[in-house]
């Protein structure tokens, strides 16, 4: 990465820029070599990377005890390629860039990359591991009590150091008082002599020539407990807790020969189906528990071809731009406009109407959406009750669009009235006023001069505003959670956004379908980069107004 | 000079502030590494997950557990999303050890490899109410261990409306005369919300005809029989449609989850469906009530409500099953525990000696459970998991006034096309 | 609230109380009260609701009307007794201060360079940190529980439950959120101001503290009140990172007030609700005459 961010030397001239700016870089690396090493910049410097050498030294032990050398190679890469980028003289791009890009890679990136992976797989319940996960998952739930068989209370103990020594189980059978102690070679009876056992619950509390384990000790070895399986001629012994165990067979094993699931009992067997990522016995069915296997294009063809997803898809697209641009759009208007008329030199008290307008952009909007939401209800919500209304808000379409876009409205225009109020005082009151001398009107006074000064303020916050409605999953989750829905189509509603719809398919109640969610998100990813990547063509031109 | 050394300051502050994440967790390493898993404790750790509700009632009794046997216990609120937090956690290995949820989620649960089976001891199972059992039980295995079991019931003030209604419509034209008296506004508390509520409209659904998985022969829900979208559940909806909104007013999708009970205990409703959990506030209230089962439509089916179990569960991936599964089947097995968790929130418990011990003391207790004695109990096949969302807002279309017919058509669609 | 507006510019409007003046003065400056007032009580409205539902012993919904029917103080007792809020409180104030200030730190330092120097895939990779954030991060719960699975094996305290781990997860989305804004601004910052000093000797370090952060201080503001507001509000993310009643933020503490259909906890709720208003209007406060006094100076100048 370092290679293509090298220094502004190498800055690439664009056609038609004006020959002195283009000079301009050479001459300041010029400068910048030149400038002095100040002792402050140099301890500081010291500091900053001692901190991180001392970081990665800090996260490098773990790494090394867990044997973990690929994370470890990870980590010294990173902080030798920091240590270089921050002592040489070059790359100053990178130096400014590098910090937040490594969060960015570690935390957005990659997370990105492994889900849009998933869109591939038919990664969701019931396939959310590997094979090998489903085998033990199918094995250990079939595993039933040997029918007639004891019931032991049980003991876990050790010959060795209750930490570390090999495990027995010591074992009473409550009825007969026998007592057995049994591990990975079998079970043997013990002495009765030998062994003190409560007379409560039967359980075995001290043996000769062995160290029982308390709860506690024996709790900190839990998986040495749990795999310990003592083997019997009709199943085998295993623990269930810490003061029980049973004999137990599992019914159900996995054959490698056949890649099959074999029932001992009824002698059914299961193969192993590759293409759906589930074992299918020959009658169709299908055992619950599957793995997560490949399915190449399938969710992509599903998401073109499922009326139910595709057919709502570019209506729910639609809304979800006239949503963006909605909360944006009004709330810069109103803001604006409040913000004007508020703007006056023989206005006084504005500092008390800008506390109180400020307050709804302080209040916390996931609270606030809440309370948005039960003030629309149609009986009890305020509402309806202060205006003697009876508009069935979030049960229509087109009501309950505009409840949402007016709960937008009124959790972000403070903010744009703030923004607006501070563009319009930085505005020089000649600029105005020269204006009106030449005698036009207010109107055209605004619309030649105001208008497009605050434009070219506020428009990078229009940009972000839009950007983060677009995806603003909040507003529609606590308030309407995308209904109405057409009474043919639950799963897609009136006020759904592409990603509230993403989210229901995703984690809806229907079972989480993490595949088809992120071929869904591609989908989205690739309409809003192709429109995005227009407009930016567009700003070229813009910046290099300013630049 | 001096420009220099607020530019180092800002520097420094900056530059740390941006490193604050090795900083201070360097710092903080001491609480933080308390707090976490520390093997060299003496005892093991125990996490258990629940939803906000049962976390509070809950910790005292886990705390208790750790003491009496060495061990340090967790008990964690998820508040949003509680089971796929827990799959997606589970499936990566940072689980906890047990769950508490409701049955229903067992399912969805097995097929994800989630929860491993507890294997009761005989007489530990005979202590548990049979239907508990039964809700808990799936492919024939014991997933988890109920500690309460639940279902809705008519809860009416008995100021307002003094005699149990018998059927549907009696109840309708008691809660209309009030509504003309403006002794009341609403003739039914019944919660739907803008999109349904599939639990609390079951029993109507049900007296109307309707249901939703038929049985298999040896009686497990069969998901291959769905009864959702035949020609009985849109005779059911169609009667549920008289009593929505375009109807009789009974039904609205204004009442919504949030103000259902606090409607009731305001007297701005004579009837209440709902459950257990609502008892504590109709006292709060001092509204003088009485429990009845939710009646049926007249000339209709008997109206059954789900039954729903909450119980322990035992992760497949938790760090330390032993201990889980000692707690699961050898601490929540004890009458006392369930007493005490009954006292914490009022939900029948599921053990039979617990249930016995509260009753006398409890006369709502008994009230409940008869009303929930025909109940069903609720499908834990994965295939319910497809139902709740789709059901509900065909329930909602259908009160708000759409066609019976249509909506529940496609609503069976919708759910078969989920069902794999 | 109208009339005490009115009364405010009485002065003004009784030098020459005739008619005519006083329709002059409604045309110049009453109706731009008559604006404000109506601004206010639309601000104003649900607030009302929500500070009379916190003062309502009764504590639920349907029993708030929109002005207050009671005086109690039970909702917000109830609150520190039987909750965590406390813990919620200072938990969302460290991890919204802390990763709002590094997160501007992080961002003016990108847009700096974005705006200022010229390299080889710039374009490219200011159109990537606006693409990245399209993609919906919940779908990546996935993913981050498998990172964090591992974080919290090697190094628990950046792992699960920690305001740390959290804290590193919120500087992923740093650069993206806020970048741009600032890159605007820096944008219309005047080119000589920078190269003079170039000229003069300054480092490129000495032109970015000394020169360019003391001018862009408004759009810090704005941006730091996005970033602590944004991070107070979060909620998918820290919902599923802190489960332990102790380290949840305020927006996870209080949804499980009122979540699922079984809760009665609006009054609660709702004292909750004010309570967590107060640290943002205190940074609103604090940060205000930044952004109002000097958001477009930069701009005009320019």
């Amino acid at each position: 990465m370092s290679t293509s961010l090298s220094g502004p030397g190498s800055a690439q001239q664009t056609p038609g820029r004006e020959p002195v700016r283009s000079g301009l870089p050479r001459k300041s690396r010029t400068a910048r070599n030149h400038a002095p090493i100040t002792a402050t910049g140099l301890i500081v410097k010291v500091i900053l990377l001692g901190l991180v050498a001392g970081i990665a030294t800090w996260a490098a032990f773990p790494l090394i005890e867990a044997k973990e050398w690929l994370g470890l190679g990870v980590l010294a890469v990173t902080t030798a390629a920091l240590l270089y980028l921050y002592l040489t003289r070059r790359h100053i791009p990178a130096k400014y860039l590098v910090p937040g890009t490594l969060f960015l890679v570690a935390f957005q990136v990659i997370p990105v990359l492994y889900t849009a992976s998933t869109a591939f797989t038919n990664f969701g319940d019931g396939h959310r591991g590997t094979k090998d996960d489903a085998i033990v998952a199918i094995q250990t739930s079939s595993v039933k009590q040997v029918p007639g068989s004891t019931e032991y209370a049980l003991s876990v103990a050790t010959k060795g150091d209750p930490a570390t020594g090999p495990l027995v189980f010591l074992l009473s059978d409550p009825k007969t008082k026998q007592v057995y102690a049994g591990d990975a070679d079998g079970l043997r009876q013990l002495d009765a002599g030998q062994v003190t056992a409560s007379s409560l619950t039967g359980r075995i509390t001290a043996a000769e020539g062995y160290t029982v384990l308390n709860i506690g000790q024996a709790s900190v070895r839990s998986k040495d407990v749990t795999s310990l399986i003592v083997p019997t001629e009709g199943g085998a012994i295993r623990s269930t807790g810490l003061s029980r165990a049973y004999e137990g067979k599992a019914a159900r094993a996995y054959e490698a020969g056949c890649d099959c699931i074999r029932d001992g009992e009824s002698g059914r067997t299961w193969a192993a189906d590759e293409k759906t990522g589930s074992f299918v016995a020959a009658d169709g069915e299908r055992l619950t528990q599957g793995w997560k296997v490949n399915v190449g294009l399938k969710n992509f063809t599903r998401v073109l071809t499922d009326p139910n997803i595709s057919g709502p898809f570019f209506g729910t697209l639609a809304w979800n731009f006239a949503f963006a641009i909605g909360s944006t759009g009004l709330t810069f208007l109103l803001g604006m406009a409040i913000a004007l008329a508020l703007h006056s030199p023989r206005m006084r008290g504005t500092n008390l109407y800008r506390v109180l307008l400020i307050l709804p952009y302080a209040m916390p909007s996931f609270a606030m959406l809440l309370v948005w939401r039960d003030m629309f209800n149609t009986d009890f919500g305020l509402i309806n009750n202060l205006f003697g209304l009876n508009v069935d808000w979030f049960g229509e379409a087109w009501s309950a669009r505009i409840a949402v876009l007016l709960v937008q409205l009124w959790l972000g225009y403070p903010y744009m009235f703030l923004v607006a109020t501070g563009a319009l005082q930085a505005i020089p009151r000649e600029l105005t006023e020269a204006t009106s001398v030449d005698g036009a009107t207010p109107w055209q006074s605004f619309k030649a001069v105001t208008l497009p000064l605050l434009l070219v303020a506020i428009s990078p916050l229009l940009i972000a505003s839009f950007a983060y409605n677009f995806n603003n999953v909040n507003a529609i989750l606590f308030t309407t959670d995308g209904g109405p829905f057409p009474a043919d189509n639950p799963r897609n509603g009136a006020t759904d956004l592409l990603i509230t719809y993403t989210y229901r398919l995703a984690f809806g109640a229907q079972g989480a379908e993490f595949g088809l969610a992120a071929t869904v998100s591609i989908f989205i990813f690739a309409i809003v980069a192709i429109v995005s990547a227009i407009s930016f063509s567009r700003t070229r031109k813009q910046e290099e107004v300013y630049a | 000079m001096r420009i220099r050394t607020t530019g180092v300051v800002a520097v420094l502050g900056l530059a740390l502030a941006a490193s604050g994440c090795g900083n201070g967790s360097s710092s903080s390493d001491k609480p933080a590494a308390q707090n976490s898993a520390t093997p060299a404790a003496a005892g093991g750790k125990l996490v258990i997950w629940a939803d906000d509700k049962r976390t509070a009632a809950l910790k005292p009794f886990a705390e208790e557990f750790g003491k009496e046997n060495g061990v340090k216990v967790e008990v964690q609120a998820v508040s949003k999303d509680l089971q796929t937090n827990f799959v997606t956690a589970s499936q990566q290995g940072s689980g906890p050890d047990v769950v508490v949820g409701a049955h229903d989620w067992i399912g969805n649960l097995v097929q994800n490899g989630a929860i491993d089976p507890v294997q009761l001891a005989a007489e530990q199972k005979s202590g548990f109410n049979e239907t508990a059992i039964k809700a808990v039980t799936f492919n024939g295995q014991l997933y988890g261990v109920p500690y309460a079991t639940e279902n809705v019931a008519l809860i009416r003030n008995t100021e307002l409306a003094p005699q149990a209604p018998k059927t549907i419509e009696e109840l309708v034209a008691t809660g209309k005369q009030l509504k003309a008296q403006k002794k009341a506004s609403e003739i039914l508390c019944l919660q739907s919300g803008q999109n349904g509520d599939a639990y609390h409209i079951y029993p109507l659904y049900t007296s109307g005809g309707g249901y939703l998985f038929g049985t298999s022969a040896n009686g497990d829900y069969d998901p291959k029989d769905l009864g959702v979208g035949k020609p009985e559940s849109i005779a059911a909806f169609q009667k549920i449609a008289k009593l929505g909104e375009k109807g009789e007013g009974a039904l609205k999708r204004s009442i919504t989850p949030e103000n259902s009970i606090s409607t009731f205990t305001s007297k701005k409703c004579a009837f209440l469906v709902s459950g257990p959990w609502a008892i504590a506030d109709a006292k709060k209230a001092n509204i003088s009530y009485d429990i009845s089962p939710v009646p049926g439509f007249a000339g209709g089916k008997e109206a059954q409500p789900f039954v729903g179990v909450q119980a322990f569960y035992v992760a497949a991936k938790g760090k330390n099953k032993a201990l889980a599964q000692e707690f699961v089947s050898n601490y929540v097995t004890k009458p006392e525990l369930a007493v005490a968790l009954y006292k914490a929130e009022p939900r029948p418990p599921a053990l039979t000696a617990a249930f016995d011990q509260v009753k006398g003391e409890d006369a709502d207790l008994a009230k409940f459970a008869e009303a929930g004695k025909n109940g069903q109990v609720l499908p834990a096949i994965p295939a319910m998991a497809a139902i709740w969302d789709p059901f509900g807002k065909a329930e909602a279309a259908v009160i708000g006034g759409a066609d019976p017919a249509k909506t529940v058509t496609s609503a069976g669609k919708a759910i078969q096309g989920q069902i794999k | 609230m109208s009339a005490m507006s009115t009364y405010a510019e009485a002065p003004v409007a009784n030098r020459n109380a005739t008619p005519k003046t006083k329709n002059r003065w409604f045309a110049q400056v009453g109706w731009r009260h008559v604006v404000g007032v109506v601004a206010v009580l639309f601000s104003l409205f649900p607030i009302v609701f929500v500070i009379s539902a916190a003062f309502n012993p009764l504590g639920t919904l349907s029993s708030t009307q929109l002005l207050p029917t009671g005086a109690s103080v039970e909702n917000f007792r109830n609150l520190f007794d039987n909750t965590a809020f406390g813990h919620w409180f200072l938990n969302s104030l460290l991890l919204a201060g802390v990763a709002s200030f590094a997160s501007i730190f992080l961002s003016s330092l990108a847009a700096y360079a974005f705006s200022r120097m010229r390299f080889a895939g710039r374009r490219v990779g200011l159109l990537a940190l606006l693409l990245i954030q399209m993609f919906p991060q919940f779908l990546a719960i996935v993913a981050i529980f498998l990172i964090f699975t591992t974080v919290t094996d090697l190094w628990p305290s950046i792992g699960f439950n920690t305001p740390w781990g959290l804290f590193l997860l919120y500087m992923g989305g740093a650069l993206g959120a806020n970048t741009w804004l600032m890159k605007g601004f820096f944008d219309t910052l005047p080119k000589e101001l920078d190269e003079s000093a170039t000229m003069d000797g300054a480092s490129h370090v000495q032109v970015f503290f000394r020169i360019m952060l003391p001018l862009v201080a408004p759009i810090l503001a704005v941006t730091g009140l996005l970033a602590f507001i944004g991070s107070i509000n979060e909620f998918i993310l820290a919902n599923v990172f802190l489960t332990e009643p102790n380290t949840k933020t305020l927006a996870v503490g209080m949804y499980g007030l009122v979540a699922g259909e079984r809760n009665n906890n609006f009054g609660m709720f709702a004292a909750g609700t004010l309570l967590t208003a107060i640290p943002t209007v205190l940074v609103f406060q604090l940060l205000q005459r930044y952004i109002v006094s000097g958001l477009t100076a930069g701009a005009v100048k320019g």
